[in-house]
């Protein structure tokens, strides 16, 4: 009966926190999403297997399947256009899909090793710009008076000064490595997440039910674990989401300047710099590196607008 | 309070983080390899040059000293010495600077310019082809890396059809025996206009992307407030309706947008200038670290803080003409 | 009898949305002739404001009018005709959108709108929204729409209007807001306005200001009124007749002391008796069962059965329209089957049982409840 299934709000609300099974099966409905979906699966298979490949088993799968991507093979060919154009190399139709470099190396499993730069990166700086963020963000927001002046200033400050630049100077300093690329990139995408949850946080500070657990005598750690931060939940997914893209073009810029994965190791955005060099002989060098930047940044963007959707329905158009 | 007080209220609240910055700066450079000294003077300075700084920036003295003096340093426009160049920071600076700023004014223009219309049109087309034409333009906008979009411009413009110059930067007031094949200052001038579109393009395509998103969003919420409906009910015809009503309420958030993609906009001219060869200073730093130049590296960094902080400053400005309600509330 | 200045007949507005087809208004009827107060009274999402929408033909996507005949002083405003396939569309007659625009919005029929912080827009003086309106619809230079904005303000009780004229809407309160709005309507000299809860948001001493301002305007200038609001307070003050809504139909529909003295639908009653009556002292007031359902999945049959203490089976059937109950000589239609006129048997049909729904016997009071 009508009467039975009208939901008062308070359900609602319940339902919608408890639901990221049912906002989940939402987002398999928006066609794009699931492509997205996709997407960033089989580009994390690669990155994973391309990670497993080179810390642990030292590129073995890769001279088994596929070829090296730090060596070429003896008698290796440079500088060999796609298939599609006059590649004459033996060994069957795609000995070499995408073409060749420099050194006769294989392009397309150097993409597929690049992946792995490019996840790795994002992900370990965006898990920690969300963590440290949040931690900043929910205390500065709860407690406010002088420790939010304090940590929002800070915030800001790091927030002036441009990314990228922000990053390579910090590189300057402490080294060009991609442990320092990593460490950079997870400092510039502190200050958004703390931004972000902090005025959720304000929002959420003021709603009834945090009164009532401050009344009840409950902790302030608790209401913050148990209580606040579950319920901003939403737009944090959705930047975490975008952020990750957002990353990745970072890291893209940063390996183009010569800041990150050093070579031989190959990452997108290095490939696309030695691209550079070539693009009279070897145009379509440049194409492939950057349409694997564009295809995962992409995916994520895509990812994160039908999340933000279905979170945050406000923001629908 | 009048927009005078409010301007002041803000170029106040402007100069912690210019502390802020400069603090930042002077920690990475006492956290560079080698001694304080190498790092501002460089391996060839003499013993008079060593003395003569010690007193100023106060090498052998205690870090919070240090900190002053570098403050004061800064304040007086002391950045230090280039040892590459052999000049002082400052003046390299300030040599590059206006190639950058042409950059990123051309790259800014080129972005609103396209963005807001196609995010009205988007807008008021809702989910007709052109909306979802717009969306997927705006979509890849915002995926690409815009070093790549330069690279792909040289190849086929620059190398292909070779009808652009993919070197450099033509600033308008070169003397004209400078620029090749020029015998008026016209003859600069459309020099400049034609080594400007490909780096304009690949820096402003992204800026374009996400201010057009952002426009259409803004737009729909704005079309859908009762102010507008109001409106529609007393019979405003749908034009002055979007061009009236409408459109002024909706630039609040872009010119938000518009600031947060100027720290993106910094760095990316970073990245476009390498591509394109152009001497900025967003190339400047690049070569800076190539050379081990760190006096120039964090003097560098230190005015891409500044020029931030300026356009953020710009952008609050803006807003706040364009909503009554900020400078209001600021009295309340 | 006179033709009424409007006329609303078999009203339909529907939404297309993913979850279903929302019936917002799904055939009401009323009529408001010159002069009068005609109120619209239901709960939140009864369909009110979307019959508002639909008299100045303004439904906005997903939404549409889908039937019904609307007419403003005999001319269609909404009209539907018969295709060549036999389907409804709108007829070809009816006014067009730029007659609408230039004729009737605003110029005939004004509105006035429930929250004004939200209907003023924040970036232009309130002087200069006024003036824009009267600039288009009374067709005056921008001078003399100045002037005529200066007295409007003047007339509705806003003090040195000639400073205030510059001010932004942000610099108002509530209440003066409210006068703005009312000053915007009534500049324009239309013949009829449809208010949409102008005083829900404001606190009840203002109410009575506003309310008092409305009264003073309509002896002056004769203007009619469609009077929306939940508040039956409200409506006991100003309404001459009252048309009462439930789930996009009408309930009820009377003079405003026949409602009040002799309700014949058991929806009416049931509100009346869910608030405090100065008029009537009890022992306790009691709230309705349970809220109005979603206008996407109706009740079937009578739509306020589920929750009506006089439902009997034949109520779950027949989804009656309102007809005339009056035994007096006055219009009093009841959209109910326990009144004799609609032969339905009610009185052998055994009444329903209500389950004690889970929500137990302590409910809110559903007024206004989203």
């Amino acid at each position: 009966m009508s009467t039975e299934s009208a939901e008062t709000e308070h359900e609602q609300e319940y339902e919608s926190r408890v639901g990221a099974m049912h906002a989940f099966s939402r987002l398999l409905e928006d066609t794009s999403a699931k492509i997205s979906l996709v997407a960033i699966t089989i580009i994390s298979a690669m990155a994973l297997f391309a990670f497993v490949d080179a810390k642990l088993l030292d590129y073995q799968l890769a001279e088994m399947f596929l070829y090296h991507p730090l060596r070429a093979e003896s008698g290796a060919r440079p500088l060999l256009p796609p298939v599609g154009l006059s590649n004459q190399f033996g060994d069957g139709v795609l000995a070499h899909p995408l073409g060749t470099d420099t050194r006769g190396r294989d392009i397309a499993v150097r993409i597929l090793y690049g992946s792995r730069i490019a996840i790795q990166i994002a992900l370990v700086s965006t898990t920690i710009g969300v963590a440290v963020g949040t931690a900043v963000g929910a205390v500065s927001g709860y407690y406010g008076g002088w420790i939010d002046d304090v940590l929002m200033r800070f915030v800001e400050i790091l927030y002036s000064i441009p990314f990228l630049v922000l990053v390579i100077a910090f590189m300057a300093a402490f080294g060009r490595n991609l442990t320092y690329a990593m460490i950079g990139v997870s400092i510039i995408s502190v200050p958004i997440f703390a931004r972000l949850i902090r005025s959720e946080v304000l929002s959420i500070r003021e709603e009834t039910y945090v009164e009532a657990a401050q009344a009840a005598g409950v902790k302030d750690r608790n209401i913050l674990l148990r209580h606040v931060i579950p319920n901003s939940f939403a737009p944090v997914v959705v930047q975490t989401t975008l952020q990750m893209g957002t990353n990745i073009l970072i890291v893209a810029g940063l390996s183009f300047l010569g800041f990150g994965a050093q070579p031989p190791t190959p990452s997108w955005g290095q490939m696309l710099s030695i691209a550079r060099n070539y693009m009279l002989p070897a145009p379509w060098f440049s194409v492939w590196p950057g349409l694997a930047i564009l295809v995962t940044v992409m995916a994520f963007n895509i990812l994160g607008d039908g999340l933000r959707d279905i979170l945050d329905p406000r923001l629908n158009d | 309070m009048s927009h005078l007080r409010y301007s002041v209220k803000r170029l106040l609240q402007a100069i912690p983080v210019l502390l802020g910055i400069t603090s930042i700066t002077f920690f990475l450079i006492n956290a560079m390899p080698g001694s304080p000294v190498e790092v501002m003077l460089g391996p060839t300075a003499t013993e008079e040059m060593i003395t003569e700084a010690s007193a100023r920036y106060g090498f052998d003295q205690p870090l919070y000293v240090r900190y002053y003096k570098y403050i004061l340093a800064v304040l007086g426009g002391d950045l230090g010495q280039s040892i590459h160049y052999g000049v002082p920071v400052t003046e390299k600076i300030l040599e590059r600077l206006p190639v950058t700023i042409l950059l990123l004014v051309s790259s800014f223009t080129f972005a609103i310019s396209v963005a807001i219309p196609l995010g009205i049109v988007s807008a008021r087309r809702r989910n007709q082809p052109i909306d979802h034409g717009s969306r997927v333009v705006s979509l890849i906008g915002v995926s690409t890396p815009n070093f790549w979009i330069g690279l792909l411009l040289i190849i086929v413009f620059g190398y292909h059809l070779q009808v652009l110059p993919s070197n450099g930067l033509v600033m308008p007031f070169t003397p004209i025996s400078e620029v090749g094949g020029a015998d008026s200052r016209l003859d600069v001038l459309v020099e400049t206009g034609r080594s400007l579109i490909m780096p304009t393009i690949a820096l402003g395509t992204l800026q374009m992307a996400a201010i057009s998103r952002i426009e259409r969003s803004s737009m729909l919420e704005v079309l859908g407030r009762d102010y507008i409906s109001l409106a529609r009910a007393f019979g405003v015809k749908e034009s002055v309706i979007t061009r009236k009503h409408a459109f002024r309420n909706a630039q609040l958030p872009v010119v938000t947008i518009i600031g947060l993609q100027l720290t993106s906009a910094l760095g990316g001219a970073v990245l476009t200038e390498t591509v394109f060869n152009i001497n900025g200073m967003g190339r400047l730093i690049i070569q800076a670290i190539r050379t081990q130049d760190y006096a120039l590296i964090m003097g560098t960094t230190l005015f891409f803080g500044f020029m931030f902080v300026v356009g953020t400053l710009l952008t609050d400005l803006t807003y706040a003409y364009l909503d009554p309600r900020v400078t209001y509330e600021g009295e309340q | 009898m006179t033709t009424p200045l409007l006329s609303v007949e078999n009203l339909r507005t529907q939404f297309d949305t993913a979850e279903g087809t929302v019936r917002a208004v799904d055939g009401i009827s009323f009529d408001v002739h010159e002069g009068e107060t005609v109120g619209l009274v239901g709960e939140s999402g009864a369909g009110k404001s979307v019959a508002i929408s639909s008299i100045l033909r303004l439904v906005e996507s997903p939404g549409e009018i889908v039937g019904g005949e609307i007419r403003f002083r005999g001319e269609p405003i909404v009209s539907f005709e018969e295709g060549p396939n036999g389907e409804s569309r709108p007829s070809s007659e009816m006014l067009s959108n730029k007659e609408m625009r230039e004729r009737i919005r605003g110029r005939e029929i004004a509105t006035i709108f429930q929250d004004p912080m939200e209907s003023l827009n924040p970036v232009f003086t309130v002087g200069g929204q006024l003036q824009e309106f009267i600039e288009i619809n009374r067709e005056l230079p921008p001078k003399d729409a100045r002037d005529v904005a200066i007295e409007t303000l003047r007339e509705v009780d806003i003090p040195k209007p000639e400073d205030r004229f510059d001010d932004y809407p942000h610099e108002f309160s509530g209440g003066m807001r409210q006068r703005v709005l009312i000053a915007m309507a009534m500049a324009c000299q239309p013949s009829l306005i449809l208010a949409d809860e102008p005083t829900t948001a404001l606190d009840v001493t203002v109410e009575g200001q506003v309310l008092n301002l409305v009264s003073k305007l309509q002896e002056e200038y004769g203007t009619s009124f469609v009077w929306v609001t939940h508040d039956l307070a409200v409506v006991a003050d100003i309404c001459d007749r009252v048309n009462v809504m439930y789930l996009g139909q009408i309930a009820e529909q009377a003079g405003v002391h026949d409602l009040f003295d002799d309700t014949k639908h058991p929806y009416t009653q049931a509100l009346l008796n869910s608030v405090p009556r100065p008029d009537k002292t009890v022992d306790s007031l009691e709230p309705i069962k349970g809220v109005m359902p979603e206008a996407i999945n109706p009740p079937s049959g009578c739509r306020f059965h589920p929750r009506c203490p006089e439902a009997r089976e034949v109520c779950r059937e027949i989804n009656p329209d309102p007809r005339n109950v009056s035994t007096a000589g006055a219009v009093h239609n009841a959209a109910c089957v326990k009144h004799d006129v609609f032969d339905v048997d009610y009185a052998n049909s055994a009444p329903i049982q209500t389950d004690d729904d889970e929500f137990g016997e302590d409910l809110q009071v559903t007024e206004g409840s989203r």
